[in-house]
């Protein structure tokens, strides 16, 4: 098991003033974060760019060391030891770099295999089985300059995974990569947890992702832990409602009435607005057949009917409210009670 | 030991599959040290060397005495560049899976100089060795002395490969010191005039640069006949600089990788 405690990571850093001057300043890239990995789950480390997610998996993979907090690594204190926390781990990035463009694929399993000291003959057997994984048996000899950025993506997997690490850290995998080679990656991801029962930590900025991949998630912002818990824990205030946008030809007053009926006998909770001639509905329920129904029912010509995805940034802002919210009852409580 | 050996060799492979991937490449790297050759060699043609301070230069080996000096500068010119070209490897974020493995740093870095030194000198190896043996008349070799010397040089010239690489991984703005020890370390090391006639100041200059006693250890015992006996004092001083480097390279790689982790900087380019 990892297990981080109040984590922080700070850089003094020299920022110029003009074409003489400079001065230094510490920045606060983590702030203060604690989590835990088990072996066979996939957590997810979700935040927008800044947040301090790669900087927290430079810190776990012990490329980076923490300015002050405690990191145990199967009980063992990892910033004291982080030679022995190196054997057991690997990490795997999105994007192209990271791997020698002018050697084959296998060529650049075998260099970062001898690395590991891994001896030839279960070398040659893991980096046969490895390619067969991710699919690149075929491609095995060729320069990797001339793979797509999925085969690549694919190659990196298999690196990441030279070693066969107890615990992988995926960065940002499926950056820039196409919706076909996405949903490839995230049934080998999956595979890896549940199969082969080894601990992830995946950080993203896709909701949709981390949603569908993750046992427990921690929300990050500015370097802080905003929020943790399992997918149902955080389906309301991270993953948002269902929502909608619905209009038909000659929607009036009428027409929204018989909608709103309609909606509530599915779902009471189910919020629904009336605004330039659209109702935007928000709810727990998947809708998209329930209004696609009411349009037949009515004999009314459907004009829009979509579901919008809710977005990280969407999901901080409304954190963001909650919070400010709950901050001020807190305050009011007090000013009362006080 | 076994573990050590497979990431130095894995380095050098990989280093030869990525950089020397093309013949055009062997022939660049000789084509500038074999002008700067010719150069020196026309402009001493000028005039007579017989009789000067150095005891061992005379009009029939100053085409050796100059080959020796290039062939030598060639080695130690190669690890200046292949430290300078290791240092891509933060740009292209390799590095900072290998700082992730368990590979023995030295290790590393080792590889990266053996398969530069002498992938990048092959070729200049190949001609110097025609040109002094079509001058085999004029030279004046003690075979026992010269095995010991090259063995020597060869580490040497490894080891500062080996330092620079150390020292290129510190932080992005090491590349200053390519200027410094590029073209600097072929003037001051005596690759074409003998440092004996040097200034005093370019005497302490070229006392910097390895190549400097590499170079006259090798000169002496190729031109002059010299024995283990005679070119003792140098190579006891070789020897002292190999002891001098390798602890620095030591000292460097914890230096680096421990700022490395301070600063974040191996993602940094």
């Amino acid at each position: 098991m990892i297990e981080v405690k109040n984590l922080k990571k700070t850089y003094d850093v020299k920022r110029r003033d003009g074409l003489f001057k400079s001065h230094r300043e510490t920045i606060e890239a983590v702030k203060d974060i604690s989590m835990r990995i088990d072996a066979g789950q996939i957590v997810g480390l979700l935040g927008i760019n800044g947040a301090g997610k790669t900087t927290t998996i430079k810190m776990l993979t012990t490329l980076i060391e923490p300015t002050s907090g405690t990191y145990s690594f199967d009980g063992m204190d990892a910033i004291v030891h982080p030679a022995e926390v190196k054997k057991q781990i690997n990490m795997i990035a999105g994007g192209e770099r990271m791997i020698y463009w002018r050697l084959s694929a296998y060529e650049n399993l075998w260099y970062y295999g001898q690395l590991y000291g891994i001896d030839n003959s279960v070398l040659k057997q893991r980096i046969e089985n490895l390619l067969k994984m991710v699919g690149l048996q075929d491609k095995a000899n060729l320069p990797v300059e001339t793979f797509s950025k999925g085969m690549k993506q694919r190659l990196q997997i298999a690196r990441g995974l030279i070693n066969d690490p107890k615990y992988i850290f995926l960065d940002e995998p499926t950056i820039g990569l196409d919706a076909v080679v996405t949903r490839e990656l995230h049934d080998e991801i999956k595979s890896l947890a549940k199969v082969k029962e080894k601990g992830i930590l995946l950080t993203s900025h896709y909701l949709s992702e981390v949603e569908e991949l993750c046992d427990y998630i921690y929300l990050v912002n500015n370097g802080e832990l905003i929020v943790e818990g399992t997918k149902k824990d955080l389906t309301d205030f991270v993953f948002l409602r269902n929502q909608y946008v619905f209009s038909t030809k000659g929607m009036d007053k009428n027409v929204y009435n018989g909608l709103k009926r309609h909606v509530r006998n599915v779902d009471n909770d189910a919020e629904i607005l009336f605004e330039n001639g659209k109702a935007m509905i928000t709810s727990n329920v998947e809708l998209s057949t329930i209004l696609a129904g009411f349009a037949i029912q009515e004999s009314l010509t459907i004009v829009e009917l979509h579901k919008m995805e809710p977005s990280l940034e969407q999901a901080m802002i409304k954190l963001s409210k909650d919070m400010k919210k709950e901050a001020e009852r807190e305050i009011l409580y007090k000013s009362l009670v006080g | 030991m076994k573990y050590f050996i497979k990431v130095l060799w894995a380095e050098a492979v990989k280093q030869h599959r990525n950089y020397f991937n093309n013949w055009m490449i062997y022939i660049s790297l000789f084509v500038w040290p074999l002008l700067s050759f010719l150069s020196a060699y026309y402009s001493y043609s000028s005039f007579n060397v017989d009789g000067t301070l150095i005891s061992y230069i005379n009009g029939n080996n100053i085409l050796v005495f100059l080959m020796l000096g290039y062939m030598a500068m060639s080695f130690f010119r190669s690890v200046v560049q292949s430290a300078w070209n290791f240092s891509r490897e933060r740009q292209s974020g390799t590095l900072e899976y290998i700082y992730l493995s368990t590979a023995n740093r030295l290790a590393v870095l080792m590889g990266n100089a053996l398969s530069s030194v002498f992938e990048s000198s092959i070729v200049m190896l190949i001609f110097g060795l025609l040109i002094v043996f079509s001058n085999r008349a004029s030279i004046n070799v003690n075979t026992i002395s010269l095995l010991v010397v090259i063995f020597i040089f060869i580490i040497m010239a490894l080891l500062w490969g080996v330092f620079l690489n150390a020292c290129f991984l510190y932080s992005r703005d090491t590349d200053f010191l390519f200027t410094i020890l590029e073209e600097p370390m072929e003037i001051f090391s005596g690759v074409k005039v003998p440092i004996v006639i040097f200034p005093a100041w370019a005497k302490i200059i070229s006392f910097i640069f390895p190549l400097t006693y590499a170079l006259e250890a090798i000169r002496q015992v190729m031109l002059n006949g010299a024995s283990l006996q005679a070119v003792s004092t140098i190579l006891f001083v070789c020897l002292g600089i190999i002891m001098v480097l390798l602890f620095a390279t030591l000292i460097t790689i914890v230096v680096v990788e421990k700022h490395m982790r301070k600063t974040g900087n191996v993602v940094l380019f």
